[in-house]
């Protein structure tokens, strides 16, 4: 697979992407490294995992990560009950020995996501999502796993890959993750996508969406990121909602009223939404449609239409 | 390119990359290689894409290996054009080092400098210079008459004010500020903060102390049990598989938070430092409820824990309550706390002092601050002077000696002290 393929692959599954990002998929798919993808909530990291399962036609095995997870979780665990309900039924049946082999078969272990991806016979997508929620302990579990492809259960013993999954790791840098792990990774920092951008996934996620509204949102939204009012940057996805919930609501250009009825769907906290409000009536720098930009009091003419 | 012409090509890059700091490895090297060739990769943005997925692992080592790849990958044009630049400055600036030595001259015999001083008159801006041509010019009657004494007088100011445009040209060079603004205001002096860094800055001391939160919470939890068994929960536990006690649980440590007392100069320049180191120390979840926080200017003041929910109530509070605008005086501050009753400090505190020691009457505040670490478990004192300025101010060279003190300039040194202080 070259670049361009990959570029397509994705165009397809509507992910608008740019030559970087592109170019480091491409990077760790072929040198078969685990990628770490950083970025702030929302940028959407874990749609690169998504869009590249779609695109390479695999499964998508994810982990989703937290305070406590622990391998019992994430790789196996045997199913005990089971494994009980064995001893008793079979305990006068069989010889002790063999039934305390048997107990430590395939028939009893439960897959958790990790020991899933690389027993699977056809190559799968892994996400491990959020690994900066996860406690360092299992950070050095990883290590193994992501370096050599194999993973030890003491009752088997060491079980490699049967197939190499493509591994994509996201972190929101909560807590800066450890050098060892980040060694082993392909890396990728993802930022907000620029207006042109912006404007080209609201096409690409919201089919036939007016080309005017698409243009007013992106402009409101990053005038939205740029403030430093507003604590929680809206993110991509909350974009897409806002789009969809204007459309739904047959809204074709984005007035300071219709912001205002619809803010609910980017803004989360009452705080961002107090400090939003001066960009919506036009106060301060803002020319009143949302944009927040500052138009030296001669509006912004090419794309709005105040008082229509 | 022939392969080894690559296979040096990279090698020579990854050194320059190690150089800077980043931990390339041969693994690293040889994987770039082999993907070079195989992806035949030759346009320069795909190239660069590639090298920096593999050789830079976060956002602040992508900044370095940005600027390393500019500098090494130029095209023959480019590196001629930059030869010539970098031949023509190299001239300018040997040019204006002679003409700064006939200058820096106080009756005929040159002033002593260290060399970086003298590197910093000359880039000075020329109505910098000129002030200290005047100085020279206003003080020729009198040096006539004692040399000796004006000599030294000239050197001292010369030297302090070189110093001061130092650290103006270290704060414009943070170089970070257009690839991330968060980063560089994580390594921009406290005191430079403009009135719109404000809100910017107050959002990053809330991440980063969730972030420190989170580590300590971790680290906590990895410090394992008591050693004793808590047998109600291990029997509870093994009723869930069958009576068996298949895990056992243990007691866990019990945590005590840090009681902290914070001692906060408030006055003039110091105002915006104690300001963040507060709203710092406070926003983490660590710092007990127990702990107070005391400012000072003349006289000390217990603060008010409202007047440290938000920056502006923290302004309000220090205006209203008149210690705002007026000088230091630390002794008197440190004998107050000593005598507060109920007694602030005891042997389970550590006391925190936020200042950049400039203080009236230093030795009447160093014996009190030899009374206030008796009186205390621990002093630290967090000085927002950048380390390398120490040597120069009086008062840090006796202060320091009496205690502890950690260099806290910027948000990245105060996060790094905290993290410190409350994780032993």
């Amino acid at each position: 697979m070259d670049i361009e393929t990959l570029k397509a692959k994705l165009e397809e599954e509507k992910y608008v992407c740019d030559d970087q990002l592109v170019t480091t998929l491409l990077v760790a798919l072929k040198l078969g490294r685990p990628l770490l993808i950083e970025g702030a909530a929302g940028v959407g990291k874990t749609e690169v995992a998504k869009v590249m399962a779609a695109a390479l036609d695999r499964d998508l095995v994810r982990l989703q990560c937290y305070e406590g997870l622990d391998e019992s979780k994430a790789l196996y665990e045997w199913n005990y009950q089971k494994q009980l309900l064995s001893i008793q039924v079979q305990m006068n049946r069989r010889d002790p020995d063999e039934l305390t082999k048997s107990l430590f078969s395939d028939e009893y272990l439960l897959e958790r996501p990790l020991l899933q991806s690389i027993r699977s016979e056809k190559p799968v997508v892994l996400l491990i999502d959020e690994i900066d929620k996860a406690d360092e302990e299992f950070e050095a579990f990883l290590l193994e796993l992501l370096s050599e492809m194999q993973v030890t259960i003491p009752e088997v013993g060491v079980v490699k890959a049967a197939s190499i999954p493509f591994v994509v790791l996201t972190s929101n840098r909560t807590r800066p993750l450890s050098e060892a792990l980040r060694r082993r990774c392909a890396y990728l920092y993802i930022q907000y996508p620029d207006l042109n951008k912006e404007v080209a996934i609201i096409r690409a996620k919201v089919p036939n969406v007016n080309e005017h509204l698409a243009v007013q949102v992106a402009q409101a939204i990053h005038a939205l990121r740029d403030s430093e009012a507003i604590l929680k940057k809206p993110s991509i996805a909350e974009t897409l909602d806002w789009v969809a919930a204007l459309e739904a609501l047959g809204v074709s250009d984005l007035t300071p009223e219709a912001a205002r009825q619809t803010m609910g769907f980017v803004l989360k906290s009452s705080d961002d939404l107090d400090a939003a409000a001066p960009l919506l009536t036009g106060q301060g720098n803002g020319c009143g449609c949302g944009c927040g930009h500052d138009h030296g009091g001669e509006g912004c003419g090419h794309h709005h239409h105040h008082g229509q | 390119m022939s392969e080894t012409v690559y296979i040096e090509k990279m090698a020579e890059f990854s050194q320059r990359l190690r150089q800077e700091g980043l931990a390339v490895g041969l693994q690293e090297t040889a994987d770039v290689c082999r993907l070079l060739s195989d992806l035949e990769l030759t346009d320069r943005v795909y190239v660069r894409a590639a090298l920096s997925a593999l050789f830079a692992k976060s956002r602040e080592e992508q900044a370095v290996f940005d600027r390393v790849f500019e500098g090494f990958f130029v095209s023959r044009e480019r590196r001629e054009a930059l030869r010539r630049q970098q031949e023509a400055e190299a001239q300018e600036i040997a040019r204006k080092r002679a003409e700064a030595e006939r200058e820096l001259q106080f009756e005929g015999q040159p002033i002593e400098l260290r060399e970086d001083l003298k590197d910093v008159y000359v880039t000075m801006e020329d109505d910098k210079k000129e002030y200290l041509r005047q100085l020279l010019e206003k003080t020729k009657v009198n040096a006539q008459r004692s040399p000796k004494l004006y000599g030294s007088f000239i050197k001292s100011v010369f030297m302090r004010f070189l110093l001061e445009q130092q650290m103006v040209m270290e704060d414009a060079a943070v170089g970070a500020e257009e690839a991330d603004p968060d980063l560089a205001l994580l390594y921009r002096d406290i005191s430079r903060f403009r009135d719109a860094d404000i809100p910017r800055a107050a959002a990053l001391i809330s991440a980063i102390a969730r972030q420190l939160d989170a580590e300590l919470s971790r680290q906590r939890q990895g410090r394992g049990h008591s050693g004793q068994l808590d047998f109600r929960r291990t029997i509870r536990k093994g009723l869930e598989t069958g009576g068996s006690f298949y895990r056992l649980a243990y007691r866990r440590k019990r945590r005590r938070r840090k009681k902290l007392v914070l001692l906060c100069d408030v006055s003039g320049s110091m105002l915006q430092f104690s300001e963040f180191a507060l709203r710092f120390i406070k926003s983490m979840s660590e710092v007990s409820e127990s702990s107070a926080a005391f400012l000072f200017s003349e006289e000390l003041r217990r603060v008010d824990p409202f007047a440290l929910q938000n920056m502006d109530a923290f302004r309000d509070y220090v205006r209203s309550s008149g210690l705002y605008g007026r000088g230091t005086d630390l002794g008197t501050a440190l004998e107050a706390l000593c005598a507060w009753k109920p007694a602030a400090l005891g042997p389970g505190t550590t006391l925190l002092i936020l200042s950049d020691t400039k203080t009236v009457d230093l030795p009447r505040a160093a014996r009190q601050l030899l009374e206030a670490k008796r009186q205390a478990g621990k002093v630290l004192w967090l000085n927002p002077i950048p380390a390398g300025k120490w040597p120069y101010v009086r008062s840090i060279q006796t202060m320091s000696m009496l205690c502890q003190m950690v260099p806290c300039s910027t948000l990245d040194e105060l996060a790094r002290t905290c993290r410190k202080l409350l994780s032993n």
